[in-house]
């Protein structure tokens, strides 16, 4: 496959540093939870916190997030992918089931975020980005795009929105917001692969 | 490109979207139905859109949680911890509640009280029924001493008798009485008789009236302290038409088969 071609596999032996605190974290080992939420929590708040507008109600839903990892910790399979991304996922997928509490948009994508997040196959560069350059690289691609472009990317996974309500807000063509979108993660992908 | 492949491509270019969730309700569908009809690509595809997607997540504010966020829930996560280790080390030895306790030592009291109640019955029965038999053996021997005593009277008082003087060769003995019932049997007696020696006893013997004949050997007797002899044999080893004498010696405890001393008392049987 073209995708998985490109990547280079040198860091295919590498072991995630996450690895080992998961395995004592799944054992219930109180010490890995509270180093994984040290490790892992500013991220998680700082998405669920961008997706709802506020602080403190963001701040319950990161409480639920990490209790509910707590309480249900089984729910992860290692096996199948790596933490991050999978612990990602799933506070997104909880905020903006928040969000849409208040909104009319709940309905329409309820069955989507009511399950737990599928597991996600990394490339091989995943491990070799620490988080703050990580984040850096994500908003220079991201600061790359065309305006529009990224706002219709930002208004899809923070907001939730589907194509056609982007391009009511955005009051483009439907085609147009499919190919921003379509073509800014592409180009993400390119840029996080060039930075490995 | 075929049909198949170009249907293929339009699902491809919209793996990343539905990875993203931006998808309508009819393309969301379209492209679910697609995976689920398992091409490997479009789902490999998919995988790594979702880890790209979760990328996103590094465009959010460069800010934290706060601390008591931290705090009230480590606190949260730690008493839950806490609260399982003793869940867990109560699965082996499943809670038995207090009172459950108490109803075995109340169990375990009523058994040892009744434990102790039926040994203590069953002790008192077994000394009812020693008694009981005591009782029983004190009255046949009751019975049978009266019904000897009875016997040893109507042979005493019955005309048909035979009296018998048996004087002792030694003059400073008293003489002993015996009366002979052909039925009932003979009766000796006699008091102040001089008590034997150790384990010595006196025995009675019947001496026949055919010469040459052997004594035959009847009852022994020990008088009591006070010398008091009666002797009772309620069923003589020979008639009394066979015997021409009555003899009493001095024998060891338990008898002899022949005589072992001289007579000290000897009673003619006249006139039969």
């Amino acid at each position: 496959m073209v995708f998985l071609a490109v990547f280079t596999p040198r860091e295919s032996s590498q072991v995630s540093p996450d690895a080992t605190l998961v395995h004592r974290f799944l054992q219930r080992d109180v010490s890995a939870f509270e180093e994984l939420y040290d490790r892992h929590s500013r991220i998680v708040y700082a998405l669920v916190l961008r997706i709802l507008q506020q602080a403190s109600t963001a701040e319950e839903v990161v409480q639920d997030i990490f209790l509910q990892l707590w309480r249900n910790a089984a729910q992860y399979d290692g096996s199948r992918g790596p933490f991050v991304p999978w612990l990602l996922t799933l506070a997104r997928n909880r905020a903006l089931d928040q969000l849409r509490l208040k909104s009319e948009r709940q309905r329409r994508r309820e069955d989507q975020t009511e399950e737990l997040p599928p597991v996600t196959t990394v490339p091989d560069f995943e491990g070799s980005l620490d988080e703050k350059r990580r984040a850096m690289r994500v908003r220079e691609l991201m600061a790359s795009l065309n305006p529009q472009q990224k706002r219709a990317i930002e208004l899809a996974y923070f907001e939730g929105l589907s194509h056609s309500e982007i391009a009511n807000a955005l009051e483009e063509p439907l085609g147009t917001v499919k190919s921003w979108i379509r073509n800014g993660l592409l180009r993400l992908r390119d840029g996080l692969r060039a930075t490995s | 490109m075929n049909n198949s492949g170009a249907i293929h491509d339009k699902f491809r270019e919209l793996v990343e979207a539905y990875a993203l969730g931006s998808l309508d309700p009819e393309d969301r569908a379209a492209v679910a139905a697609h995976l689920a009809s398992g091409c490997d690509e479009c789902i490999n595809a998919l995988r790594e859109s979702q880890w790209l997607v979760s990328q996103l997540a590094y465009l959010g504010p460069e800010t934290g949680p706060s601390d008591m966020l931290r705090g009230r829930l480590l606190k949260t996560v730690r008493e839950e911890a806490a609260a399982a280790k003793p869940q867990s080390l109560a699965v082996s030895p499943p809670a038995i509640p207090l009172w459950m306790w108490g109803a075995v030592a109340a169990v375990l009291l009523f058994a040892f009280y009744n434990a102790y109640e039926a040994r203590s019955l069953q002790d008192k029965l077994r000394q009812m029924r020693g008694d009981l038999s005591a009782q029983i053996r004190l009255q046949e021997k009751s019975t049978q001493e009266l019904e000897l005593a009875k016997r040893e009277a109507l042979i005493l008082i019955d005309p048909r008798s035979v009296k018998i003087e048996m004087p002792a060769g030694n003059k400073e003995f008293p003489a002993l009485q015996a009366t002979w019932h052909q039925e009932l049997g003979i009766v000796v007696a006699g008091q102040k008789l001089p008590v034997p020696n150790g384990n010595r006893t006196l025995q009675l013997w019947l001496i026949p009236k055919t010469p040459g004949a052997k004594p035959v050997p009847s009852l022994t007797l020990r008088p009591d302290a006070n010398g008091k002899f009666d002797l009772l044999v309620a069923d003589p080893p020979d008639a009394m038409t066979a015997t021409k004498a009555l003899a009493i010696t001095e024998e060891p405890d338990g008898g002899s088969p022949q005589p072992t001393s001289t007579p000290i008392w000897v009673g003619p049987i006249a006139g039969k």
